[in-house]
Parts: C-alpha cells; sequence; structure tokens
C-alpha cells in the first residue's frame, strides 16, 4: 500500500480504521473460536456421558451403581464385590462394545460425508447418496458369498473376516470411480467443460447404487444359504456385533481420519472450487484424489462393521456448519464427535425401543431422526440465505 | 420358498395340501383353486392339531385306518413321556425339581427365537422342559443381551433350511456367560424333526427328553439317529 504527499492525512486516517478494524476482527475470531471450543466441549462432555449411561440401558436389569462398577472392573479399577459375570458381559461386551461401534462407525460416516461435500462441493454428496455405501456391500457380499469372510463372519468372526474391510473398501473405491467417471461424462454431453453438476453426479450415484444394489440380490438368488447371513449385514444395525468387529475396523477408520484431517486445508481450498484452488497453488488433482481415498476408507470400514446406514453423514456436517462454520480444520472434527453422538444414541433406541428384547435397524432410527431435521435444516438456511444475500 | 404353480400343474396333482401361515403362499394356492386342483389348507401348531390334520389327511387320501393307528401310535408314545414328567413336575412335592428353561434357536447371526405359539413350544414342554421365551408368537427376535437376561439353562439350535451354518455356542464369546453354555448343555437339532408340524415331532419330543433329562432313560426305542453334540 503506498501513500502519497496530498492523500496522506486520508491514507492516515484509512489505515487507523484498517487497524480498528484488524482490532474488531480479532475480537470477533476469538469470540467464534471461543464459542467453537464451546459447542466441541459440549460434544465431548455430551458424548461421555451419553457412552456411560448407554451402558447402563437395555433389557438385562442393571443399576447404575452396578454398571459403572462392571465398567470400572472391565478397566481394571474394581471397586467392591466383583459383579455378576453375566452382568459383566452385558454391560462390557454387548452394551461398550456397541457404544464403542457405533461411536466410530458415525464419526467415519459424518467426516465420509462432510468430505463428499467439500471435494465435490455438492450438499447432496454423502457416502450413501454417491454409491459409496453400495460400493462397500457389494465388495463385502461377494467376500461373505465367495467364502473368503466365511459364513461365520457375523458371530464370533471366524477365519478371514479381516479381508471384508478390505473388500468393502475395494467396493467402496470402485463404485467412487464409477460414480465420478460417469458424472464427468455427463458433464462433458451437456457441454459443461469436464466440470461437474450436481445434479449429475447425484444422479450418476442412484445409477450405480440401484446396479450394485441389483447386483446384490443377484449374488443373494444364486446363493440361499447365505441369504440370511447376507440381508442380515446389509441391513445396517449394530446386533450381534462385538469387540472383535471393532478391532476389525478401527484401524481403517483411524488412517481414514487421518488421512482427511491432514489434508483438511487443502480441502478448503478446494471447497473454493477447483479453478480457485489451481490458483492459490494446490494441486487440486492430487488433494482431491487423497481426501477421496481417506473418505473411501472411512465408509467401506463403516459398512464393513454395521452394513448401510443413510443420512448421518447428509445431516451432522450441514448442522454442523451452522455452529461451527465452514472451516474444515474445525468441521471434520466436530463432525466426527456429532456424528458419532448421533449414531450412538440412535443405536441406543434401536435397542431399546421394542419390548420384549427386539431390535429395530438402526439405519431405520437414523432416517427417522435425520429425515425431519434435514428437512428443518434446509428451510432454515433456505431462510437465511435469503436474508443474507441480496 | 413359493410354489410355482407351472411345476404344481405339471405334476397333475389329485390333491395338494398346504401348511397355513404362510402370506405369500396363499395367492398361488388360490390361483390353484381356480384352475381346478383339490387344494387343503392345514395348520397345526398343537400334537393336538397335528393329530387332527393326520385323521382328516387319512380321510382325504382314503387310508383312514392306516391315519388312525398312526395317531393311536403317537399319542401313546406321547402318553409315556407325560407319564414321565408328570410324577416328576406335576405332583405337589416337586416343586423343587423345576423344568430346565430351554432356550430354541430359530436363525442366527441374526436372532430368531421359537416363541409359545408353534409346536416347538410345545415339544419342549413334552419333553419335560420349557421354553424361556415368554413372547405369544410364534417367531420372536431376540437380542444378545435378551439371551443373557433369560439365562436358559438348555440351548438348541435347529439345522436346516432357516439356519444353514450356526456356530456351535461355545464359539459365540457373548453368549459363554449364559449356564446352559456354562454346563454344557446345548445341542444341534434337526429343523426338518422340530419346526415342521409331522409325526416326527413326536420323535423330536422323545429325543429332546433324552437330552433334557439323561437320568431318566427312555423305555422307548430309540428311533432316530442322535443329534450332534455341540462342537460336532
Amino acid at each position: 500500500m503506498m501513500t502519497t504527499g496530498a492523500g496522506g492525512d486520508r491514507a492516515d486516517a484509512r489505515a487507523d480504521d484498517r487497524a480498528g478494524g484488524r482490532a474488531q476482527e480479532r475480537d470477533h475470531r476469538s469470540a467464534i473460536r471461543g464459542a467453537k471450543a464451546f459447542w466441541i466441549a459440549c460434544i465431548c462432555a455430551a458424548t461421555l456421558a451419553s457412552g456411560v449411561a448407554a451402558c447402563g440401558l437395555g433389557s438385562f436389569p442393571s443399576t447404575p451403581a452396578e454398571t459403572l462398577r462392571a465398567l470400572l472392573q472391565a478397566v481394571g479399577f474394581g471397586v467392591g464385590q466383583p459383579v455378576d459375570p453375566a452382568l459383566s458381559v452385558v454391560v462390557v461386551d454387548i452394551r461398550l462394545a456397541r457404544v464403542v461401534l457405533a461411536w466410530l462407525t458415525g464419526a467415519s460416516l459424518a467426516v465420509a460425508g462432510c468430505v463428499f461435500q467439500g471435494v465435490l462441493r455438492n450438499p447432496l454428496a454423502d457416502a450413501f447418496t454417491l454409491g459409496v455405501s453400495g460400493g462397500a456391500a457389494f465388495g463385502a457380499s461377494v467376500a461373505i458369498l465367495s467364502g473368503l469372510a466365511g459364513h461365520a463372519a457375523f458371530n464370533g468372526l471366524g477365519g478371514g473376516a479381516g479381508l471384508l474391510p478390505l473388500c468393502a473398501l475395494a467396493g467402496a473405491l470402485l463404485a467412487l470411480g464409477a460414480v465420478l467417471a460417469l458424472g464427468r461424462a455427463g458433464a462433458g454431453m451437456g457441454g459443461m467443460g469436464g466440470a461437474m453438476r450436481r445434479e449429475t453426479l447425484v444422479l450418476a450415484g442412484i445409477v450405480v447404487s440401484t446396479f450394485l444394489s441389483a447386483l446384490i440380490s443377484l449374488l443373494k438368488s444364486l446363493d440361499e444359504e447365505s441369504v440370511a447371513s447376507i440381508v442380515f449385514w446389509i441391513m445396517g444395525s449394530f446386533q450381534g456385533r462385538g469387540f472383535e468387529h471393532v478391532r476389525l475396523a478401527w484401524s481403517y477408520m483411524a488412517v481414514g481420519l487421518g488421512l482427511v484431517l491432514w489434508r483438511a486445508r487443502e480441502l478448503d481450498l478446494l471447497a473454493l472450487g477447483e479453478g480457485q484452488a489451481r490458483l492459490l497453488g494446490l494441486d487440486a488433482g492430487r488433494s482431491r484424489l487423497w481426501l477421496l481415498i481417506g473418505a473411501s476408507l472411512l465408509s467401506g470400514a463403516a459398512v464393513a462393521v454395521s452394513g448401510v446406514i443413510g443420512f448421518v453423514g447428509l445431516v451432522v456436517p450441514h448442522l454442523l456448519r451452522l455452529v461451527v462454520g465452514a472451516g474444515h480444520r474445525t468441521l471434520l472434527p466436530a463432525s466426527a464427535l456429532l456424528g458419532g453422538l448421533l449414531l450412538l444414541w440412535s443405536d441406543v433406541l434401536a435397542r431399546s425401543i421394542l419390548p420384549g428384547g427386539a431390535e429395530l435397524p438402526v439405519g431405520v432410527v437414523t432416517a427417522l431422526i435425520g429425515g425431519p431435521f434435514f428437512c428443518l435444516l434446509l428451510g432454515r438456511s433456505g431462510r437465511m440465505n435469503g436474508r443474507g444475500q441480496s | 420358498m413359493r410354489p410355482n404353480i407351472e411345476a404344481v400343474l405339471a405334476q397333475k396333482p389329485d390333491l395338494v395340501l398346504q401348511l397355513a401361515g404362510r402370506k405369500e403362499a396363499s395367492q398361488p394356492v388360490e390361483a390353484l383353486r381356480k384352475l381346478g386342483v383339490n387344494v387343503a389348507v392345514f395348520h397345526a401348531s398343537t400334537f393336538a392339531e397335528l393329530f387332527s390334520v393326520i385323521r382328516r389327511v387319512g380321510i382325504l387320501t382314503g387310508s383312514q385306518p392306516q391315519a388312525e393307528a398312526m395317531v393311536r401310535g403317537l399319542e401313546a408314545r406321547l402318553a409315556r413321556l407325560d407319564a414321565r414328567f408328570d410324577a416328576r413336575f406335576n405332583t405337589r412335592f416337586a416343586t423343587a425339581a423345576t423344568r430346565p428353561r430351554v432356550f430354541f434357536e430359530v436363525r442366527s447371526p441374526n436372532l430368531l427365537a421359537a416363541g409359545q405359539a408353534g409346536i416347538v413350544a410345545e415339544i419342549i414342554r413334552r419333553a419335560g422342559g420349557e421354553n424361556c421365551v415368554a413372547d405369544p408368537t410364534k417367531f420372536a427376535h431376540v437380542s444378545e443381551e435378551e439371551v443373557l437376561r433369560l439365562a436358559p439353562t438348555a440351548y438348541l439350535i435347529q439345522r436346516g433350511p432357516m439356519n444353514p451354518a450356526p456356530l456351535p455356542l461355545d464359539q459365540r464369546p457373548r453368549l459363554r456367560a449364559i449356564p446352559a453354555a456354562a454346563t454344557g448343555r446345548a445341542w444341534f437339532v434337526d429343523e426338518q424333526k422340530y419346526s415342521r408340524p409331522g409325526p416326527r415331532n413326536v420323535d423330536a419330543a422323545e429325543e429332546l427328553a433324552g437330552l433334557l433329562h439323561p437320568e431318566l432313560k427312555s423305555p422307548a426305542p430309540k428311533t432316530t439317529t442322535p443329534t450332534r453334540k455341540d462342537g460336532k
């Protein structure tokens, strides 16, 4: 900024203004940061409290004191009398395992959704709508049917179960590749110069999902014996899952999350549009590839242990953008936390809402909670946009 | 299985028997009736109903005496079983000898258990046990946690089309805490024998009585191959 003679006073005044503005902006920023920290602290506290509370809920009778004692005993801090072994199995091996698995799955799906939305600049993108979950489901169905993962994969995890997340991941990547290629071809035909339109991409996702679900149906009718285990597995549920499933998936989820968080700033740039990102010096193609691989890892691992669960990846990032803003370095961890919390409670509802120990598929619960919530969100953001712009 | 009408007609049947209770199967049955095939629909979820079905099938097929003889034989075998357990459970002094609490697994891993309706519950009762699943319907969805709450002292896993590849109980880490697993009272049983209504249900009751109460050795001749014990 150059200032010369005659305009000096005015320039000084402007500099003062700018300094004042900067101070104001600093205050504003720290206020925002404070608000973000507050919200994240809230979600963290709610997650911990929910985790412990969820371990106390279920058809097996357990008092809060017994639940706490069983949990403490499991981590090596036994207090008072050792708890009834059956209660200990219920609290730790059934409820706690499901809490952990539901949380990890919810976190993975929400983060993956957030990445898909940012990279593809598409508010409707999500592992479910893009066909990535369908691809993972197909990959894992092949693994189950070919005997790679064994019939026993969902009860005690027999040998070869380790291949399940790998097959799911391969399916997820293939589906994503197909959707992107289709989207690009569609855009080419529309004369959009290679840029993908939102609707095209979602349509491509629907096409690929439908095709894959037909393939899964084909596999099911080829092997009547495995139908029960495939249907059980695809419907999206944590029933009968335990720590063996946590062990199976957590490393993939950790790698995926690490990859995505490492590239969070690039995600901010990509969200501006590929041209803008290039102008700002980003190797857009490469960072997009890494981010998509990370998101596929997360969704593939989630699908491998819990089946297809919709809405978490769609609703959570949108909700959080309203609260913590669109910066991905905050949005991604916040999505993980809230996604985990949402699925944790959805699973508690799924396993406790029906009488007599029967369960609902958790996907039903997330859709029932997520649908109306999403409508509310859409209406609200529509109104805000209307006020903010123009 | 959904009946293929064309395949049924190709057999030129004089009579088609159908087990009631399958909603998806009733439509093809109506179609067969319209095409002039004789269809008889039966429902048997207790031994009394089963015997009445056998008698009526006897009438329909013109083999009434054979049917009558069969029912008499089956009733006599059931009466022998009842006599053994009446002495044990139904006297004034027998309250201490409680019946084993039996869990009957219809399907896993998406656990489905036999409820109180259906012939399995009566097979268990006649064999001197008690179905621990109180659900009044034929099949009940049950979570692992619920199985632990029910704490069955005997666990039956049916093997057949509905449950093609079940794991033995001792390979299911979360169910190891139930009493049946601790005492090794878990067995694979034949789906056809237990879950399909038919004369074989009496074999099933005798077999189960032997499993649940090995101390009361059955005087009846063994009519079936022994089931494999848990773990093959």
